[in-house]
């Protein structure tokens, strides 16, 4: 076709993405849409398949084709102009029921032409736990309400009795109406901008400059992958949830222009709910794909078409009605994102060419932790802590990894300042700072993680209530590559205060040491921050890069004097003494490294 | 020309990042352009420059001008500069302990993103924050807390603090501290203590508080703040203060006032002290010249967009009023400071034209020729095609005539080059595709403005189109038709529009106070709140010389739905000091702003309303420049009729014979119907079929569409 057509329909589909988003954030309002952008907006063809997908939560991209597609199924014959409809069934196509598809189908004198399709974390979905996570969910039962698809619109009118019922069954129903309304706002939008560029360019163009998209993305992706070297490459996932360890294993063998993730090997599905779905981990592995493979390709169903999933059912990766799957997104899926990210980042690094595209993985371990309770203005408040979103970059092969720099499959989110939280929750921060020693150590250095600590302030019950979905306390889980180590681990901790008389204010911003009282491990389940208590938490740094004995002694020393890496950290790992005023000593370096190897020679001589 | 000695005159100077540019408006009614390059990091020696060579054609030495000019209005991209090029102050940051890493964490990945285009974030693994403008070695905690009420949980550790400045000062060899600690703006007497210290420790040390530069709620962004102002601020006082001392010199005795990116004028003492503040105050001054014109001509809704050689940029005026940025940003530094938004894209006549290699999809940008070695038909070593050589392919550039035809432009060159790097990878003719390329590119501007129209909850279909910039006059009536905006104006002003407006701004003094209150609240206690800020205020006005009618407050509140993160300013409509049912009328107000903002039903009434920021803008009413106005004469334009030649014409979608006219032989009232080029000595306004460009009375071109 016309390449300047084609190049005009290109650019309009991607600006209306970008409108529907914009329409999704002002309309919705509400933090975790606006702040942590833990959202989604696509546009899919006719038949449902992936035409242009926007920059959001990545994940998403293929279950929203997948949620597409079965509505079609489902409502064959009856899918009219001016209609909506709901999904959020894991088992259908969702990740959890909180995270509510709107798909509306776009017409085109009276042709059914796209689909749009959005998602928004809503505020909650009744579930036995407030907020969307599950820890105490045994089943999908207890997991809120969730449907394989409902007409939430119907020929652009609001079908009351199903609204109604929803709202009938979630706390804070006002905020989980505004994010449906954000929705509908958000695919009216993109159906009104669609059916406009139809009407300009007519059908037969518009539809010819969607397969030639798709078509090139493509060639482009089967013409990327031939220039990598063929191979197998393997990753394992440890995920402890509760004293439990799950395993995620994950084999990517690539052929040719073609590759095929491989889960056989991975532990059975979980009592707890950090099972996820089969759509789910389809996601769970184009969410790094696309911004590590085809970050310069369209993202489409033309990158879906060269890959293959085998997961086998029952497992973790592919759980079975009704295991529990409320926690999915930052469980299993998490997972599926750092094995596929160590997979694809080892076959870039095999590279000449492509090594400076890998990376360690980032951020591999989200802690969703939701407040609730009676705010400081006597309201009745649900929130994440948005330090959830603020990860650690991994290394790569040219530099360090970004500083509590974020994720890769969700590019640009963003954490609240302490004075918003404190303003909105009745909690004090004590520290909220960059963790040291909390980067993996390589040649270059993973990205740091955070710490942070809590405590009641001035709240009207004496504080407040928290769901904990934490894992990663035990097995670290932001692999390293080339040589690099993980990043540390998370941790949770409980500071029963001590009373000490005073029922003075704590004050403590050196860390959990600082912070008097006795320490419990908590990673799962519902618990207070009430009175004198604490709660600290602790967040992963990203994996590093290559051997941290090879690590340039002068970033160490100055890692050091940042308070990044610890002077007994320097000398253990990397293998670097420092003299009494911070500067490398360079005799004593080179031979604790020396030391260092010799050790590693003499262990391998030993096995 | 005049030169009565009664004549006295007004000059206002905005250096850019190119030109500095100056108009001057005498007493008898004549306006004057000058124009030179800009110098950096010395701009003051352009400024000069540029008046100089306003001067010159009005028989005036420089000293002669000043001599006779009464006020002097300044806008500079001297900060804007100092950031991009880290030529600031060695800066250090003392903030609250156990928040040490607020600044370089940035909101976790806020600000490695932040700033960025789509295709750079679509590709994370190459990015990264920039680095700090006070280094981590550079920031240090010390003890003390405030919470969210404002009271004290920790009070301050005045002898760390002591500790902290020397060891800044001493060990670290920094000139400048800034200040920042958790909730100073609701009580700021922590950090106000730092400031004593730090003029009894190192006296020389320049100091900006947070709570001073910026009181209002967010540590990141107010760090950032502060830590800018810092950085820029001996650089800012200085060049101010060597500016006046120039001025003076070549005879200047009146008074200088500098622009400020919220639209408004300080007195050159007082803006010494806020550097931040004058971040893109020249694009600000640009958005006021657009919005005094469109006051002029009754135009209460206006796209002002401004094209040149590097950058695309967008600022909105809705029924008469500006909108202030949410996020400003400097490099890549976030900042908070009210500023109008002007939305700035990488697109202009130096954008390069490039076929993909593996697909054949022509694009146009991202990257740019800049000004070196810039388009191949400037002949000044360019050998990548750029939007500029697309024009001259298409006929809207005439070669011989480019600025008053100071530069031959080099066409075969350009047309070899072309079609080897752009025509013949797409199969197809030079003309054919440079068309192509003319056409993405009024398309991919049609999509980006109704995107940030889209953004604010408008539809362009409402509004008027200014257009300023060397490279806009091309494309505007294209993209203005597709938009279907009401009409587009290439005002007379257009080369020197940013310089205009700063002649169209007033004195204004922005103040603010955090407070969170239900939207209930009776009109006695938002009085309390505004009244010692207006006698602030007139305090302020009085010492510059500002009272009495010329003093205009201006009351405007933050609202928002509870448990909803949009904030919305509402200007206070009815009279002040309020009565409950001003108060009540504020918030209806505020509702019908919100729904037209952010959409119908996205208003959660039930949460309930509060405000959260009250805001006090004084103003010293200055007086505005007449622009000289002239009857409209016949419609006939034959005798600027120049020639004809092929010119591409986007209504029949190829070439067409086309009329091209001569801007300056142009009279009011004078008629030009598309297709047909007019050439100005700094633009060409292109025209396509069914398009009716007429020149008003204050000779600018207005440009309406079909039937």
């Amino acid at each position: 076709m016309d390449p300047m057509t084609f190049s005009i329909i290109r650019h309009r589909l991607f600006r209306i993405v970008d409108e529907a988003v914009i329409t999704l954030k002002h309309v919705s309002g509400s933090a975790i849409t606006n702040e942590g952008h833990d959202l989604m907006v696509s546009l899919y063809r006719a038949d449902g398949s992936l035409l242009m997908g926007g920059v959001g939560f990545l994940h998403h991209l293929t279950s929203a084709a997948e949620a597409c597609k079965s509505i079609i199924r489902r409502f064959a014959g009856d899918i009219h102009e001016g209609d909506v409809f709901l999904l959020n069934d894991p088992y259908t196509a969702a990740l959890h029921t909180s995270d509510i598809y709107l798909v509306a189908p776009i017409h085109h004198e009276g042709r059914l032409v796209a689909w749009s399709a959005c998602f928004v974390h809503v505020t909650d979905i009744g579930a036995v736990n407030p907020g969307g996570f599950a820890p105490q969910a045994p089943d999908i039962f207890s997991e809120g309400f969730s449907s394989p698809g409902i007409r939430l619109v119907r020929g652009g009118e609001i079908c009351r009795d199903v609204l109604d019922t929803i709202l009938n069954m979630v706390r804070s129903p006002e905020m989980v109406s505004l994010d449906l309304r954000s929705m509908i706002a958000c695919n009216n939008v993109a159906r009104d901008r669609m059916q406009a560029l139809f009407r300009k360019y007519g059908t037969e163009t518009v539809d010819a400059a969607c397969a030639t998209l798709i078509e090139q993305s493509e060639s482009l992706f089967r013409a990327r992958l031939r220039e990598l070297p063929d191979g197998t490459w393997q990753s394992r996932q440890y995920l402890d949830v509760n004293g439990h360890t799950a395993r995620v294993v994950l084999t990517m063998t690539k052929t040719d222009d073609r590759l095929i993730f491989d889960f056989t090997g991975s532990d059975p599905q979980s009592a707890f709910s950090i099972n996820c779905t089969k759509w789910a981990s389809l996601g769970g592995l184009f969410a790094p794909l696309f911004p590590l493979l085809c970050y310069d390709i369209t993202w489409n169903e033309g990158v879906i078409r060269p890959v293959e999933m085998i997961a086998p059912e029952g497992s973790i990766v592919n759980c079975t009605r009704p295991a529990p799957v409320s926690v999915a997104t930052v469980g299993a899926i998490q997972s599926v994102n750092n094995a596929a990210c160590t997979t694809i980042g080892k076959m870039l690094a095999a590279s000449d060419r492509y090594r400076d595209e890998a990376t360690a993985v980032w951020h591999a371990n989200h802690f969703a932790i939701f407040k609730f309770g009676r705010n400081q203005k006597g309201g009745y408040s649900i929130g994440i802590l948005t330090e959830t979103f603020a990860g650690a970059g991994g290394a790569r092969s040219f530099a360090d990894g970004v500083e509590i720099g974020g994720e890769i499959p969700n590019p640009i989110s963003r954490m609240a300042n302490v004075e918003t939280v404190e303003g909105t929750f009745p909690v004090r921060y004590l520290f909220r700072r960059r963790a040291k020693d909390s980067g993996g150590p390589g040649q270059f250095r993973g990205g740091t993680g955070g710490e942070m600590a809590l405590v009641a302030h001035k709240a009207p019950d004496g504080g407040i209530d928290y769901v904990i979905s934490g894992k990663g306390a035990r097995h670290p889980m932001s692999e390293g590559l080339a040589g690099g180590y993980p990043g540390a681990p998370n941790a949770y901790v409980w500071v029963h205060a001590q009373s000490d008389g005073t029922n003075a204010p704590v004050v403590a911003t050196d860390g959990l040491e600082a912070i008097p009282g006795d320490k419990e491990r908590v990673s799962w389940g519902v618990y207070p921050l009430k009175g004198r208590d604490a709660l600290y938490v602790r967040w992963n740094g990203g994996g590093g890069w290559g051997d941290p004995i090879a690590r340039d002694p002068a970033a160490v020393a100055t890692d050091v004097a940042a308070g990044l890496v610890g002077a007994d950290a320097a000398q253990a790992i990397y293998g670097v003494t420092l003299d009494p005023d911070g500067g490398v000593d360079t005799t004593a370096t080179e031979a604790r490294r020396a030391a260092i190897r010799a050790e590693r020679l003499m262990q391998e001589a030993a096995e | 020309m005049t030169k009565g000695a009664e004549v006295t005159y007004l000059v206002a100077t905005d250096v850019g990042g190119t030109c500095t540019d100056t108009i001057v408006f005498g007493s008898d009614g004549a306006i004057h352009i000058g124009k030179a390059l800009s110098t950096p990091p010395a701009f003051a020696n352009g400024v000069l420059n540029s008046i100089a060579s306003a001067a010159g054609p009005m028989g005036l030495s420089l000293e002669d001008l000043l001599a006779r000019t009464h006020l002097f209005i300044h806008g500079s991209t001297v900060v804007d500069n100092t950031v991009l090029t880290r030529d600031g102050a060695e800066t250090g940051l003392i903030t609250t302990a156990g928040f040490e890493d607020t600044l370089h964490v940035t909101r976790g990945a806020y600000g490695r993103w932040a700033g960025l285009t789509e295709d750079r974030i679509k590709h994370p693994v190459k990015t990264d924050r920039a680095p700090a403008l006070a280094p981590r070695d550079r920031v240090v905690g010390v003890a003390e807390r405030v919470d969210c009420d404002g009271d004290v949980i920790l009070p301050l550790d005045e002898a760390a603090v002591e500790r902290a400045v020397r060891f800044l000062v001493d060990q670290k060899g920094v000139q400048a501290i800034a200040v920042s600690f958790l909730w100073s703006f609701l009580n700021p007497a922590h950090e106000a203590r730092v400031r004593e210290i730090v003029r009894r420790v190192a006296p020389q040390a320049y100091v900006t508080l947070s709570s001073d530069i910026a009181p209002v709620p967010g540590e990141y962004e107010r760090t950032s703040t502060a830590v800018i102002n810092a950085y820029a601020g001996e650089i800012t006082r200085s060049y101010l203060t060597s500016l006046q001392d120039l001025l003076a010199g070549k005879g200047y005795r009146g008074a200088t006032m500098v622009m400020q990116g919220y639209g408004g004028l300080l007195p050159a003492s007082e803006a010494a002290e806020r550097a931040v503040g004058m971040i893109e105050c020249g694009p600000a001054a640009g958005v006021i010249g657009a919005k005094f014109l469109g006051d002029l001509m009754g135009d209460r809704d206006v796209i002002a967009a401004d094209m040149g050689g590097t950058t695309f940029k967008v600022g909105v005026i809705q029924d008469g009023t500006l909108e202030y940025a949410r996020e400003p940003m400097v490099d890549r530094f976030h900042y908070v400071a009210p500023k109008i938004e002007v939305v700035s894209i990488g697109a202009g006549g130096g954008s390069i034209v490039s076929v993909d290699p593996r697909t054949n999809v022509p694009r146009v940008g991202p990257r740019s020729a800049g000004a070196t070695p810039g388009p191949i038909c400037y002949g000044q070593g360019g050998e990548e095609p750029t939007l500029t050589d697309v024009m001259l392919m298409i006929g809207y550039m005439d070669p011989g005539q480019f600025l008053g035809g100071s530069i031959t432009l080099d066409r075969e060159k350009t047309e070899r080059l072309f079609r080897e790097k752009v025509a013949d990878p797409l199969g197809l003719s030079v003309t054919d595709a440079a068309i192509g390329i003319y056409r993405i590119a009024s398309a991919q501007i049609t999509d980006l403005i109704r995107e940030i129209t889209v953004e604010r909850g408008l539809d362009p279909r409402d509004f008027v189109l200014h257009s300023f910039g060397g490279s806009c006059g091309m494309l505007a009536a294209a993209f203005g038709e597709e938009l279907a905006v009401r009409r587009v104006v290439i005002p007379y002003t257009a080369s020197v529009n940013c310089a205009f407006g700063l002649v169209s701004a007033d004195i204004a003094h922005e103040y603010a106070v955090t407070q969170t209150l239900p939207a209930d609240t009776p009109a006695g206690t938002i009085n309390a709140i505004f009244a010692p800020m207006e006698a602030r205020a007139r305090e302020q006005l009085a010492a510059e010389g500002v009272t009495g009618d010329r003093v205009r407050m201006e009351w405007s509140v933050d609202l928002r739905y509870s448990r909803q993160v949009h904030e919305v300013t509402t200007p206070v409509a009815a009279a002040t000091p309020l009565d409950d049912a001003g108060v009540a009328r504020l918030v209806d107000d505020f509702e019908a702003l919100y729904e037209r903002k952010y959409g119908k039903g996205s208003a959660y009434r039930e949460a309930g309303i509060e405000m959260t920021m009250f805001r006090l803008t004084a103003r010293g009413l200055m007086p505005r420049p007449e622009l000289p106005e002239e009857a409209e004469g016949p419609a006939d334009a034959t005798r600027a009729l120049m020639g004809t030649r092929p010119i591409f014409d986007g209504t029949s979608g190829g070439m067409a014979e086309g009329r091209i006219y001569d801007f300056r032989q142009l009279q009011p009232g004078m008629e030009v119907e598309g297709p047909a080029v007019i050439h100005t000595p700094i633009t060409t306004i292109a025209l396509h079929g069914g398009h009716h460009a007429r020149m008003d009375r204050w000779r600018n071109i207005v440009v309406q569409y079909g039937g």
